[in-house]
């Protein structure tokens, strides 16, 4: 992690675009909102600043798990391509491990920046919420990064086999627009779908709902969800490990 | 004139032969595409509910808009940015210094082969799923004007990507200022949302940005109806416009390219 600072800090200029890129970058949806709703139409049932709640918790969880986890997926997607994964095989500790540190990007906490000024634009606009929620609240998130990470593993165990291709970026900035959004206006289906199948509702959604106290206790459960989807992600990874081919073919 | 088309012809045809050994990056837009879309219809039809228009746009225009959008971002897409960077960075770039052709027509000959390879695997099969799958209207109010407008924004989105790509003769690692134009550029053309919803003081600066010439004002020379900061304009006018807007920004990437030319230093050049 040191190296990969001070490896950040030779190019200082291009370590601050960076940074505000991101920042930027994870407002550009929840500017998108705020213009919606200034022109008068709004998702019922979900005020501007309840709305702007699950938004936040979003880029929030990003700004934990893409610093640590994401990293690996871009790693994995070069360093397969170029044949060099062949050198975290040779290092002394767990492989997974390893494509995780070499894939920690400092950039990426520039989202917590985001994130706060965020989730505290959305916090002026709400009932601050007792004691309770704010237990469930982070029970949830802790479950909303463990379903990234689990992500992260499915993306970069895929790039063992569909080798170089960065569309899965593309895909999963796709899958988890839906996460960015009031889960009721989905269809029933869809709903069941994220939060059963594809819990991508319980990446923000549901962590939102229990701080605004639209969600029972029983909304726990998804840390159970969340530790299952983790160990299917380390099996998964591990077994598409095995698919990898190094330089030599 | 002959000898330059052939060239471009065959810097074209490899680059599509090139790319279609790597036709499944290419379908994964099928998978993309038609998600982020079903995205963008929960979102208005929650949205919609008891109102007939927003911002002057209907449901049916909403969807309308998000379709074109999508469908102009997969024919013009462009990475010239990207690979000019690298070139300059790696110093790959001394072989194109060396050639007898300016390196900006290599990479628009290099894009028109990578995109006519995505009309069949992108645009083409995006279409017919947004037509059959979401039943959004997709049929042009004055095909022609529409097709112009579309190549102009081809030709608009390559130079301003162009542009970006030559501050890599300035800057040691430009990859921050090209991510940060970038974002900058998808929000300043209408990718996320249409223009007519900023502020109206954001409208008159946006009005003046070579951005909205990309996406908003080919949308909506599609749909047929132009409006931004309060100026209506004819599809005619519309489309007028643009082809200025072209013309100046081509002028202005003559000139950057021909100034980083005389910046650039290479082993033996």
């Amino acid at each position: 992690m040191r190296v990969k600072l001070a490896e950040m800090m030779a190019y200082r200029s291009h370590f601050i675009l960076s940074v505000l890129l991101l920042i930027v970058g994870d407002l550009v949806v929840p500017l998108v909102t705020l213009l919606v709703y200034r022109s008068g139409a709004s998702f019922p049932g979900w005020t501007l600043h309840e709305a702007l709640l699950v938004q936040a918790v979003f880029v929030l969880a990003k700004g934990i798990a893409f610093p640590f986890f994401f990293g690996m997926v871009g790693t994995t997607l070069s360093q397969v391509r170029e044949g060099t994964f062949d050198l975290l095989l040779l290092r002394p500790r767990p492989v997974m491990f390893m494509s995780m540190l070499s894939g920690f990007d400092p950039d990426d906490f520039g989202r917590l920046v985001s994130g706060s000024v965020l989730f505290a634009f959305a916090m002026q606009g709400i009932v601050i919420p007792g004691g309770a929620a704010w237990v469930q609240f982070s029970l949830l998130f802790i479950a909303s990064i463990a379903i990234l990470f689990s992500m992260s593993l499915f993306l970069s165990g895929i790039l063992f086999r569909w080798v170089g291709s960065s569309r899965v970026f593309d895909i999963f900035d796709a899958v988890s627009g839906f996460g960015m959004y009031p889960g009721t206006i989905f269809s029933k289906a869809l709903q069941n779908v994220f939060t059963y199948i594809l819990p991508i509702g319980l990446i923000a959604f549901v962590p939102a709902s229990a701080l605004l106290g639209r969600e029972g206790w029983g909304s726990l459960w998804t840390l159970a969800s969340a530790a299952a989807l983790v160990l299917l992600g380390i099996v998964y990874w591990n077994r598409m490990l095995k698919n990898y081919t190094s330089a030599g073919g | 004139m002959n000898k330059q088309w052939a060239i471009i012809r065959a810097i074209g045809f490899v680059t599509y032969k090139e790319w279609a050994a790597f036709r499944s990056h290419m379908l994964a837009s099928l998978f993309v595409g038609p998600v982020l879309f079903l995205v963008q219809v929960f979102i208005w039809q929650a949205m919609f509910v008891g109102k007939e228009t927003i911002n002057g746009l209907t449901f049916e225009q909403m969807l309308t808009y998000y379709g074109v959008v999508t469908l102009i971002h997969y024919i013009t897409f462009d990475f010239a940015d990207w690979n000019l960077q690298m070139l300059v960075r790696s110093g790959k770039f001394v072989t194109f210094a060396l050639r007898p052709l300016p390196h900006w027509v290599f990479a628009l000959a290099q894009k028109l082969g990578h995109r006519t390879l995505a009309l069949g695997f992108e645009v083409l099969p995006v279409l017919l799923l947004f037509v059959l799958l979401f039943q959004v209207q997709l049929v042009p109010v004055a095909p022609g004007w529409a097709v112009v407008s579309i190549l102009l924004s081809f030709l608009m989105s390559f130079m301003i990507n162009y542009c970006v790509g030559l501050t890599a003769f300035w800057l040691v690692r430009a990859e921050g200022v090209r991510r940060v134009f970038l974002l900058l550029k998808d929000v300043s053309a209408g990718v996320f949302l249409p223009l007519s919803f900023f502020p109206e003081v954001v409208q008159k600066i946006l009005f003046f940005l070579p951005f909205q010439f990309i996406t908003y004002l080919p949308t909506r020379v599609f749909i047929g109806d132009y409006e931004l900061a309060g100026i209506r304009l004819s599809i005619a006018e519309a489309v007028g416009l643009q082809a200025l807007a072209v013309a100046v920004t081509a002028a202005l990437m003559l000139l950057m390219y021909r100034a980083a030319l005389k910046r650039f230093t290479g082993v033996g050049v």
